[in-house]
């Protein structure tokens, strides 16, 4: 633990020697289904994680497990494609791992997706949602254990996680995407719970979730933000919802409906954050 | 896990630099240190140099026992406090409360600093501790229980005493002091809690929050001690007002009302000597 961040510069390094110059301002973690969006960078240069030293490998179905840096709407990104959950038996630290590398790559902004379960009855499946704000439920945080105060402070503030100019810029963005004919998109904006999972939740947890403020559910994201905002990046999260869960009307549900309902979203959803990624400031 | 043994030695190398055997056991949060250099007669000892004793790593704790007289009192309070954030496991963080418990001693005071979520509450308000929400994921008794600490499932139906509650409102009010009750709720950390968190520990029914004292109140109800807690509220807990948090700021307010808060821990100590008498110690 004491050597951690030894490590993460020297994860850091490796990925910068395969990155041919390219200097990414713009990280993105992508989460189910929407991975492709790394297939559309262009001037990419991908780099598996497996090829870098120390770093943890994935084990979920669609997460690939690699960095794509390049550019995309005219901007240097860099998306992690596929990301470490919490329930994969990662340590919480180890889930953000990857946060801190793009911070000692020079990103600044990161935009961090993922596929959650809708609390709140007015959302409907496929409805995109902008992270306003989140319930840290996972029972861990990044940040436990000894502090480097070479990436941030000991105590971050958190009254504003999400960045309300980021929300703002992504609101006009879908008003445009809307001015424009694409007629499907409904953008919420609303609390995301982040679980340990892998267990969906029973109904009197989504009851429970739902009670405590909560508008979407899902297992990931929210070990990542604390890390971000740890090290001072401004973030931006936005939810896919794919499906209702209200605990009074629970259905069962598998990991395949949740696929199946990204990749109907999926459209919509990348052009949302390309249209975020291109009135995005650098 | 720590064994009964290393409690009994860290528990001996205190006594024997000890200038007598304390009866109350002080733990100061962030800031509330000073109350300390309050105590006369008094042996410090750092932590580092007792046997089987942590170390703790943030800054404004300090990491040592200050053993002497308040008020008349035998004290022994620990500068410096083992926090789940930092990385410690359930049994280092009972280390110290068990080792009071071989001091000799019955009473627990334990402050801290927290975050106010009840939005009537000022900086610099002082609260006593009604009962707590242990909202850290953990708990310290996890794993085997030795029968000679304690019980395997202790009680915690009234872990912070009615009567210590008593007696320091009492003693406040003497003193003119305005002391706040409410639930403590306590969360993991580090990173401070986020509006929507603060808004679900309101409807949660918490009064204010922080990330410590829940793991040592229960180890103590578990040891069988009795327990008085006292939060110094430091700062608003976020979203109450439209401002970040910093620890700057919590360290700050805990400065502020340094005075206020030892006034009010002698007040208590001086009525507890009183009750002790009353009782016919």
């Amino acid at each position: 633990m004491e050597n951690d961040l030894q490590l993460l510069k020297e994860a850091a390094s490796a990925v910068r020697a395969r990155l041919g110059g390219r200097e990414p301002a713009i990280g993105l973690i992508l989460g189910s289904g929407l991975g492709e969006l790394a297939e559309q960078i262009g001037d990419a240069a991908a780099i598996d994680y497996g090829d870098i030293p120390r770093f943890p490998v994935s084990t979920v179905p669609g997460h690939a497990g690699r960095f794509v840096a390049g550019t995309l709407e005219g901007k240097a990104v860099i998306v992690m494609q596929g990301r470490f959950h919490y329930y994969e038996g990662y340590p919480m630290r180890v889930v953000a791992w990857p946060v801190y590398v793009m911070k000692l790559l020079g990103v600044r902004s990161l935009i961090v997706t993922n596929a959650a379960g809708g609390l709140n009855r007015s959302y409907r499946p496929g409805d995109l949602m902008l992270i306003a704000d989140h319930l840290n439920l996972t029972g861990a945080n990044p940040l436990v254990g000894p502090n480097f105060e070479e990436l941030g402070i000991r105590f971050p503030d958190m009254s504003e996680a999400y960045s309300r100019r980021l929300r703002g810029l992504a609101h006009r963005a879908a008003a445009q995407l809307a001015e424009e004919g694409e007629e499907t998109l409904r953008l919420q904006e609303g609390v995301y719970c982040g679980i340990s999972g892998p267990s969906y939740m029973t109904p009197a947890e989504l009851t429970m979730l739902a009670g405590l403020g909560g508008d979407a559910v899902g297992m990931s994201t929210v070990g990542e933000v604390i890390a971000a905002r740890h090290a001072g990046l401004e973030v931006l999260g936005i939810s896919c919802i794919t499906d209702r869960a209200v605990g009074e009307e629970l259905e069962p549900l598998t990991h395949e409906q949740v696929m199946e309902a990204a990749e109907r979203a999926k459209p919509k959803f990348a052009a949302l954050v390309r249209a975020i990624l291109k009135r995005m400031e650098l | 896990m720590k064994t009964v043994m290393e409690i009994r030695e860290a528990g001996q190398f205190l006594l024997n630099r000890a200038p007598l055997r304390p009866e109350i056991g002080l733990i100061l949060g962030s800031g509330l240190g000073t109350l300390a250099d309050a105590i006369v007669e008094a042996v410090t000892v750092d932590y580092a140099d007792i046997p089987h004793f942590p170390v703790p790593t943030v800054a404004g704790h300090a990491g040592k026992w200050v053993i002497g007289r308040l008020a008349g009192r035998g004290v022994a309070a620990m500068k410096g406090r083992f926090h789940r954030y930092e990385g410690y496991d359930g049994a280092t963080i009972a280390f110290p409360v068990r080792v009071m418990k071989e001091l000799g001693i019955t009473t627990l005071l334990v402050t801290n600093a927290a975050g106010g979520v009840n939005p009537s509450f000022c900086p610099g308000d002082l609260m006593l501790i009604r009962d707590h929400l242990n909202l850290t994921f953990h708990n310290p008794l996890i794993g085997p229980n030795d029968d000679s600490l304690g019980a395997r499932f202790p009680d915690m139906s009234e872990a912070y005493s009615r009567r210590l509650g008593r007696i320091a409102v009492r003693a406040a009010d003497a003193l003119g002091i305005a002391l706040r009750e409410g639930v403590y709720a306590a969360m993991i950390g580090p990173s401070y809690e986020t509006p929507a968190e603060i808004r679900m520990l309101r409807k949660l029914g918490a009064d204010a929050v922080g990330m410590s004292t829940v793991p040592e109140v229960i180890v103590a109800r578990h040891a069988g001690l009795e327990v008085l807690g006292i939060s110094c509220i430091t700062n608003m807990a976020a979203g109450i007002l439209d401002q970040p948090l910093s620890h700057a700021e919590v360290m700050e307010t805990g400065e502020r009302v340094q005075q206020t808060f030892r006034k009010l821990i002698l007040g208590i100590l001086e009525e507890l000597g009183k009750e002790g008498k009353a009782d016919g110690e």
